[in-house]
């Protein structure tokens, strides 16, 4: 379990980065956290004669606050973004996934951009990011460009970068008015990559109706998933007329693409998924009635 | 050895000071606890190379050729070894404690001919350091015509293919006791019968400490030094001399810390073979150390079984007769001979309970997966079919499990007890540690707030399992330790015995029993173990022998030493020898104030003035003595219980409590007795719910991670409580061996909670693991809400 040799490359900017990756072409791989890509190179699943480490950086660090979001710097560690206020105060669904992300020793490390970018379906930032609207941006050696979460998730470990592209920073719309959020995944253990697993954010109006809401689904298809139609149905509805259970079974009706692997099954994951969304539904309309009216 | 004991031990009415039944603190924490412990890893030998196998990625198949070329040619790449280079230099091949008789499988250290799992080393290269060797490995190209692989064992038996040609059967031996149809008429008279097949799958040791060995051959002095991972650094010594035809004495086994065996590293196997054979090759020191991916493997399977179960009670429950057709599988290169431990299954599995007839038959096959080896309890499939069994005929009879168990159960007044397959227990507290469990959960408490959760929609389950086991084997090379005793110049004690500990606190109990015995203060004893060039001969950490075996070593040896000081001590102050009491490292004359000297005074007289000795007394304070096993085996007993919370949506299981009460007679350490109980317990945990060494239709191992075998973590382990029933043994100082019984009881006790929780689902258990879609598979949609 060593990888293959490697040459290791540490620059200092942006430009460098995707001057290095353009000129190095598929020979190189962006390293950020290493806690997904130097299990994969060590157990020699792939390998790379170059690593460019994108974590010294100085554009990729930090966390601001900007046009009321949250602006989140590629190489951000979880563990800084489950600690960040400002993060709390502006996209608290990071919060609450955040220690759900592996153990703390993998938080210490690894990105909130190498997690995007990575694309797991089963991971917790993804869905986060896609179910409240983050938007991505990408350098390349021509320029920089901004893509949509919907635009940037393509498939199965698949984005829309290109091999010569880096991810540089998230920024995350804050929610307002009386929101509320909340987490539930199913996993084996504590820590591992979920069976399936829900992010959901709802807004309620001064009459208890929902004003918006927003699902993230995780482990439920090829990429993090989102399912629009049934977060449009309960729009504009009295939230105490809402059933849960009816919120679990409309956000699963619309997956088409639910894998089945040693973990489980697809029926099993929707099952699972289904409890997941109205526990979380359930969870995060408590939250959004703490809140006073606005 | 520079770590000491620590704490004050017990002080007993005439003021000497007792450790043995105190928890001091561990002689090995101090360095393992600062990451300071040397496991194999941290041997740095100048010049040492680095070996990589190449193993098989087919799981059957034939070796058209091997071509190294391209990997020798590599700067850093030293050798690249092949069966061809290494095995014709075998020159008997045999594990101690089985003997040159046994049928065993033949092992050919690299695979020769034909691979037989996904694994099997077939080349050994050694380069300057790991990577490179890594890098090497990979350009070896091994050509295989693979062919169709033996993965089902329960079809192995009938298939066409055979793991191994020669034996012309994958059936690797059969054994049998009483025929079942001898006991036809019991099973169609009985009030009930209850019949269950109950699987087990395939999981391991996994210590975090992969097997691991640096070999360093001297060709001007002719010796070996090996340092390993291990259990049992004397029968390296042993199984290597006669591998290579060297002299025993010219080699030299070392272990220090090993992270871990659990019965994998008791036994010799294929990989350290090769590693032996190629010390004298290799021209420089070599190390291997197993890495993650390797151990899950091809360092061995276990568990892999399932039998048929039945058993007959009268209408109060009483159970007439028991019956279990076992199976299991031993994949392509069982260590030891797997027949034996399979019989064991049936032997034991009565267990603790008034089992008047018993019949059994027990069947081990070969398949193309990773080797069958030892397992902490490694015939512990009795005990998971008989509790499931039970359990599941108390619902079937409508009767309580506790209470079902409570009829059944031996009382300490029938023993002795000869269950009906010849295995006569003693000494044993079946009802009592039953009885102390539920007591410690409150059972009937635990019954009521299950029966509020239901009513709130929340499924609370409880289970519970009994075993008795037999520790301390005394027979063949198990029947004796050894223990050398040296009482220093200055008074300082140091104690040798083999050692082979791979976390079981031997060095902690053995300066326990010695400070004891001798009356010295416990700061005064050190111990060296685990050096086959200053300990004498020992079988090594095995069937729960360790402590009893060596409490009886230590016990012999420092008697000597200590009628030998009350003497000299009598002779100085002019006193009776019955008269002399030792009492932290000083002699004194009892009720005489201030007639006393100390061990160092003694000690100095011993060595250095052997003319004030008293007549017939030897110079110097040194000895060494041999124990023998008083009986083939002692027996040991525990109850568990355990209460779990199911989702019934999600099939997850929360454990709430976990209480295990043993009988493991007096305890010289409760703390490590709790240690022992308390890993083993996890173990059998993640055997019940998470771990799985499962291989796919072709045969390709599909957890070769830590991302894919589950281990417990302490997120998923409730806090272990602990009950305590002691009961003498026959042996030295009433010990018993507690090493394997927590892997042994767990399993069950876990399956029989999920099953209760379930149980408002008709659900019936009987396969493991309990991964939570099997779980959730058992509660229909229509069942929620
Ligand atoms: C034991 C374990 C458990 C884990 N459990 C979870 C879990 O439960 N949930 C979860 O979400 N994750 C989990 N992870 C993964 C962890 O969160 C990783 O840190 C994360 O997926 C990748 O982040 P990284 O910074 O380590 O990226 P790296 O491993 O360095 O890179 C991952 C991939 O992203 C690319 N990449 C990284 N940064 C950039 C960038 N700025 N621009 C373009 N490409 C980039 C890399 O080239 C690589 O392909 C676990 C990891 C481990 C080892």
């Amino acid at each position: 379990m060593k990888p293959a040799a490697f040459d290791y490359h540490a620059p200092g900017t942006v430009e460098e980065a995707v001057a290095l990756l353009a000129e190095l072409g598929d020979d190189a791989k962006v390293l950020a956290g290493g806690q997904s890509l130097i299990p994969m190179l060590a157990l020699r699943l792939t390998a790379f004669d170059h690593l460019v480490d994108v974590c010294r950086i100085p554009e990729l660090q930090g966390v601001q606050q900007r046009d009321g979001g949250v602006r989140i710097g590629a190489a951000v560690r979880h563990a800084q973004v489950g600690t960040s206020p400002e993060v709390a105060a502006a996209a608290p669904l990071l919060t609450l996934a955040t220690p759900l992300v592996g153990h703390f020793q993998i938080r210490n490390r690894g990105t909130l951009g190498g997690a995007i970018a990575h694309a797991d379906p089963a991971a917790e930032y993804p869905a986060a990011a896609l179910a409240l609207d983050a938007t991505m941006d990408i350098a390349s050696p021509t320029g920089r460009r901004t893509l949509t979460a919907q635009e940037f998730f393509t498939d199965l470990w698949t984005t829309a970068m290109e091999p010569d592209e880096m991810l540089v920073g998230v920024t995350f719309p804050a929610w307002g008015g009386r929101s509320g959020f909340a987490v539930e995944e199913f996993a084996r253990r504590h820590g591992d990559y979920a069976i399936a697993g829900a992010e959901v954010a709802v807004e309620l109006d001064e009459t208890d109706r929902v004003r918006r809401c927003a699902i993230g689904l995780v482990a439920l298809g090829p990429t993090p998933e989102r399912p629009r139609e049934a977060e449009a149905e309960l729009v504009g509805r009295p939230v105490s007329e809402i059933d849960p259970a009816e919120v679990g079974r409309l956000a699963m009706a619309g997956l088409t693409a639910v894998t089945s692997d040693g973990n489980g099954s697809a029926d099993y994951r929707r099952r699972v998924g289904a409890a997941m969304v109205a526990r979380a539904w359930t969870r995060a309309v408590a939250d959004a009635s703490t809140e006073g009216a606005a | 050895m520079t770590a000491a004991a620590t704490g004050d031990g017990r002080v007993e009415a005439g003021g000497a000071t007792r450790y043995a039944g105190t928890r001091i603190g561990r002689v090995e924490d101090p360095r393992l606890l600062t990451g300071r412990g040397t496991y194999v890893d941290d041997i740095r030998l100048p010049g040492m190379l680095h070996a990589v196998f190449v193993r098989s990625p087919v799981a059957r198949g034939r070796i058209l050729g091997i071509d190294a070329s391209a990997a020798l040619a590599l700067p850093g790449v030293r050798h690249v070894f092949t069966a061809a280079d290494l095995n014709p230099d075998v020159r008997e091949q045999w594990h101690t404690s089985v003997g040159p008789k046994s049928p065993e499988t033949p092992r050919p250290p690299l695979a020769d001919t034909d691979v037989r799992f996904v694994g099997d080393p077939v080349a050994l290269v050694l380069a300057d350091d790991r990577y490179l060797a890594e890098d090497a490995a990979e350009l070896v190209e091994v050509d295989y015509e693979q062919l169709p692989a033996v993965v089902d064992y329960t079809r192995a038996a009938q298939a066409q293919e055979l793991v191994h040609e020669a034996h012309g059967s994958n059936v690797v031996g059969q054994l049998a006791g009483r025929p079942a149809a001898t006991l036809a008429d019991v099973f169609a008279g009985a009030a009930h019968v209850v019949t269950d097949t109950i699987h087990q799958q395939a999981h391991t040791a996994v210590p975090m400490e992969g097997r691991g060995m640096v070999v360093d051959y001297s060709a001007s002095t002719g010796e070996l030094t090996i340092h390993a991972a291990t259990q049992a650094p004397h029968e390296i010594r042993l199984f290597c001399s006669r591998l290579l035809g060297l002299p025993e004495h010219r080699i030299r086994v070392l272990m220090r810390d090993t992270g871990g065996g659990f019965g994998q590293k008791v036994m010799v196997q294929r990989d350290e073979m090769a590693l032996m054979l190629v010390a004298r090759r290799a021209g420089a020191p070599v190390k291997w150390v197993e890495d993650r991916r390797e151990n899950l493997l091809a360092a061995g399977m276990s568990r892999h079984e399932h039998a048929d179960v039945s058993m007959a009670f009268d209408p109060d429950g009483l159970i007439l007769a028991a019956s279990i057709d076992f199976v299991s599988d031993c994949g392509a290169y069982p260590t030891p001979w797997p027949v034996g431990t399979s019989a064991a299954v049936g032997m034991l599995f009565p267990g603790p309970y008034r089992v008047p007839a018993a019949s059994f038959t027990a069947t081990t096959v070969y398949t193309n997966t990773a080797g069958r080896v030892a397992y902490r309890g490694p015939w512990q499939f009795e005990t998971l079919a008989r509790e499931v069994l039970l359990d599941n005929a108390a619902r079937e009879m409508g009767m309580d499990p506790a209470e079902l168990r409570r009829r059944n159960l031996l009382r300490t007044d029938e023993l002795p007890f000869a269950n009906p397959n010849g295995m006569t227990y003693d000494r044993i507290t079946p009802l009592e540690t039953f009885e102390q469990a539920l007591e410690m959960l409150d059972y009937d408490a635990f019954r009521a707030e299950q029966a509020r959760a239901r009513e709130a929609g929340r499924y609370l389950g409880v289970g519970m399992s009994t075993y008795v086991e037999p520790s301390t084997p005394g027979y063949g090379s198990y029947a004796t330790e050894a223990a050398t005793i040296r009482i220093e110049p200055s008074g300082k004690v140091n104690v040798y015995i083999a050692g082979g500990s791979t976390g079981n606190s031997i060095e902690t109990t053995v300066v326990q029993l010695t400070a004891d015995v001798l009356g010295v203060a416990i700061e005064d004893v050190a111990t060296i173990q685990g050096d086959t060039a200053v300990t004498g001969f020992g079988a090594g950490t095995a069937g729960s022998r360790s402590g009893s075996m060596t409490a009886g070593a230590v016990r012999d040896t420092a008697t000597i030493l200590r009628e030998r000081m009350i003497a000299i001590a009598a002779h100085k102050l002019e006193a009776a020898p019955e008269d002399i009491e030792l009492v932290r490292s000083r002699a004194s004359v009892r009720g005489v104030p201030g007639a006393s000297v100390t061990v160092a005074e003694l000690a100095a007289t011993a060595y250095f003035d052997p003319y004030s000795l008293p007549p017939g007394v030897p110079a110097g304070l040194e000895a060494s003595a041999r124990y023998t096993a008083e009986t083939r085996s002692v027996w040991v007993n525990a109850a568990h219980v355990c209460t779990c919370e199911v989702d019934p949506v999600t099939g997850g299981v929360t454990l709430l409590r976990y209480i295990v009460s043993e009988d493991c007679g007096p305890m010289i350490n409760p703390s490590v007795v709790e240690g022992q109980i308390a890993g083993g317990t996890v173990q059998g945990i993640g055997g019940a719910l998470l771990e799985h060494l499962a291989y796919d239709e072709d045969g390709n191992p599909t957890a070769t991670t830590f991302v894919d075998y589950l281990l417990p973590t302490a997120t998923d382990v409730p806090v272990i409580e602990y009950g305590h029933i002691e009961t003498m043994s026959g042996g030295p100082g009433g010990y018993k061996g507690v090493g394997e019984g927590g892997a042994i009881g767990a399993p069950p006790a876990v399956v029989n909670a999920v099953a209760d929780a379930l149980a408002p689902f008709g659900a019936r258990i009987t396969r493991l693991p309990l991964t939570p879609e099997s779980l959730a598979a058992l509660v229909p949609p229509e069942a929620l809400r």
